[in-house]
């Protein structure tokens, strides 16, 4: 019992992490850049996640605000910080993003105080049996909103004409355009709808944690950066198999090996001990 | 239908044409040949938008194309098969024709897709296939078939012939012949020049980014040493 139930916590927290490595998977099969600033809209997402709901007690409205509004601010980061740098080699675009990341850091402590902040009523606080474990319902829904998000890009990507689109650019950029692909139209598209997932991601942490705080995309910014290398840099499918398996074995590991390691310890060991046997990611093509 | 007009163009600093003036009549063949390097590719390149244009213009249809953007000039009525074939290798033989038809309206597709099948019926049996995983003349198909389906006025096929079995490259040979019938204007880039020469109208030989030799295919055809003697040890 305790093996199934820390896999759904496994699972709970590797579509946390699942949500986040896409947005920085897409970034980086399309401009080979490593978005470290996505962290930072996963930490705006959670705290316009809280202040709205606080401020209107409707967790879902604050869904519909933190994911388009963070959508929209990944455009104008990729326009702002990203375009300019296209054109020279791709560690300056990352030193640019390391940069954004930590001065978005300090606005928030700047702006919401260096406490963090909580949900006054938190929601979905109340325990549901799943198949005979106890989970709160803020986790059942962190998993149910994964599945419906990423479900929706699989759909977007696979079966739209925009999808098939953005697959053939990631191929190659400038085939794409040859048969008419609007290559900017694509990487808006892309940074949008991975900052949005960054951001619903944000609104579930601080519902699991009632709390956000400047510095919570730290951890998960590191985590999502192993997890697109374990899927296999800019692979979709790769990306979301590691991030559940991170979580999975996080979940574990805390509990069996939690008096050696800490959780984030052992995330990174298993990401060290993965490159080690397969350099190209658990499913890359050597 | 397509003139170049003292076309310069190359990389940076490098240029790799310099000076090329053609014209391309409605419903022909044109064959551009040259050995390695000689900016057959460059120019094909170039009329597509992707490589840049340093000097001279590109007209289409009577009008000046040199600035429209790349993904514009499939619109206009410009496809290209390139060199190595280029395919979304990841994705299906569909898929690639749907990227093919992308600068087209949706409606378009079904038709334009039944169309392309019909001239290669290979494909057909391919179709779910990833395009990465077809034999090399497959391959070359699907890159004729998925410029085929932006409908284009003119056709540029580079090094259809490169690393194909004689058989595969009279498939794609008859093929060529049956889009100039059907009034698509075509450029051939070639390194085997009896190919080339058998189906062109007309023949331009590049070498080391300048026209050495025009004319029309028919001539450099009765004088099989004409070409040659331009083309040196290279043909």
């Amino acid at each position: 019992m305790l093996a199934f139930e820390l896999l759904l916590q496994g699972l709970v927290q590797g579509s946390i992490y699942a949500l986040i490595a896409v947005g920085l998977t897409l970034v980086y099969g399309l401009l080979r850049i490593l978005h470290v600033a996505h962290a930072g809209l996963f930490t705006l997402g959670g705290y316009i996640g809280v202040i709205v709901t606080n401020a209107t007690g409707s967790l879902l409205l604050a869904l519909l605000v933190a994911m388009p509004a963070m959508g929209l601010l990944g455009i104008g980061i990729y326009r702002t910080c990203y375009q300019p740098l296209l054109s020279r080699p791709p560690y300056v675009a990352l030193i640019a993003s390391i940069g954004l990341f930590i001065m978005m850091e300090e606005l928030f402590r700047l702006i919401f105080g260096p406490y963090g902040l909580s949900f006054t009523a938190p929601p979905l606080q109340d325990t549901v049996a799943v198949f005979g474990v106890n989970l709160k319902e803020a986790e059942l829904a962190t998993m149910i909103g994964a599945v419906v998000l990423i479900g929706g890009l699989a759909l977007l990507t696979l079966r739209t004409r925009i999808g098939t689109a953005s697959r053939a650019t990631v191929t190659d950029p400038k085939m794409a355009e040859a048969f008419g692909v609007n290559i900017g139209r694509i990487r808006d598209i892309n940074f949008f709808v991975g900052s949005a997932l960054a951001a619903a991601a944000g609104v579930m942490v601080a519902l699991l944690n009632n709390l956000v705080e400047p510095t919570m995309g730290s951890v998960p910014s590191y985590k999502a950066l192993a997890i697109i290398v374990l899927g296999g840099l800019g692979d979709l499918r790769g990306t979301l198999i590691a991030a559940l398996a991170l979580g999975v074995i996080e979940a574990y590991g805390t509990i069996y090996l939690g008096n050696l390691l800490d959780r984030d310890a052992i995330a990174f060991a298993f990401l060290i001990a993965v490159l080690m046997l397969r350099p190209q990611g658990l499913f890359g093509r050597a | 239908m397509l003139k170049l007009e003292n076309l310069k163009c190359g990389y940076g600093a490098f240029t790799a044409v310099h000076g090329l003036s053609l014209e391309i009549p409605q419903g022909q063949i044109f064959a551009l040949v040259g050995a390695n390097g000689a900016g057959k590719t460059s120019t094909i390149m170039t009329i597509a938008g992707q490589v840049e244009l340093q000097g001279g213009s590109i007209s289409f249809d009577g009008r000046d194309i040199s600035k429209l953007p790349a993904r514009e000039r499939v619109g206009a009525g410009i496809a290209l098969a390139p060199e190595g074939r280029r395919l979304f290798a990841d994705m299906s033989v569909e898929e690639n024709l749907t990227m093919g038809g992308y600068s087209r309206p949706r409606s378009a597709e079904a038709e334009a897709k039944a169309m392309v099948l019909e001239t290669f019926p290979r494909l057909k049996e391919r179709i779910t296939q990833r395009a990465g995983s077809l034999s090399g003349g497959e391959q070359q198909m699907l890159a004729i078939g998925r410029a085929l389906m932006a409908a284009p006025k003119f056709l540029m096929i580079d090094e259809v012939s490169l690393g194909l079995m004689p058989k595969i490259v009279d498939v794609c040979y008859d093929a060529i012949e049956k889009l100039k019938a059907r009034g698509i204007t075509i450029l051939l880039v070639e390194q085997n020049t009896q190919r080339a020469l058998a189906v062109a109208d007309q023949v331009c030989v590049l070498e080391s980014g300048r026209s050495v030799w025009m004319g029309s295919a028919e001539e450099a055809r009765e004088d099989p040493k004409l070409i040659e003697a331009y083309l040196g040890l290279a043909s």
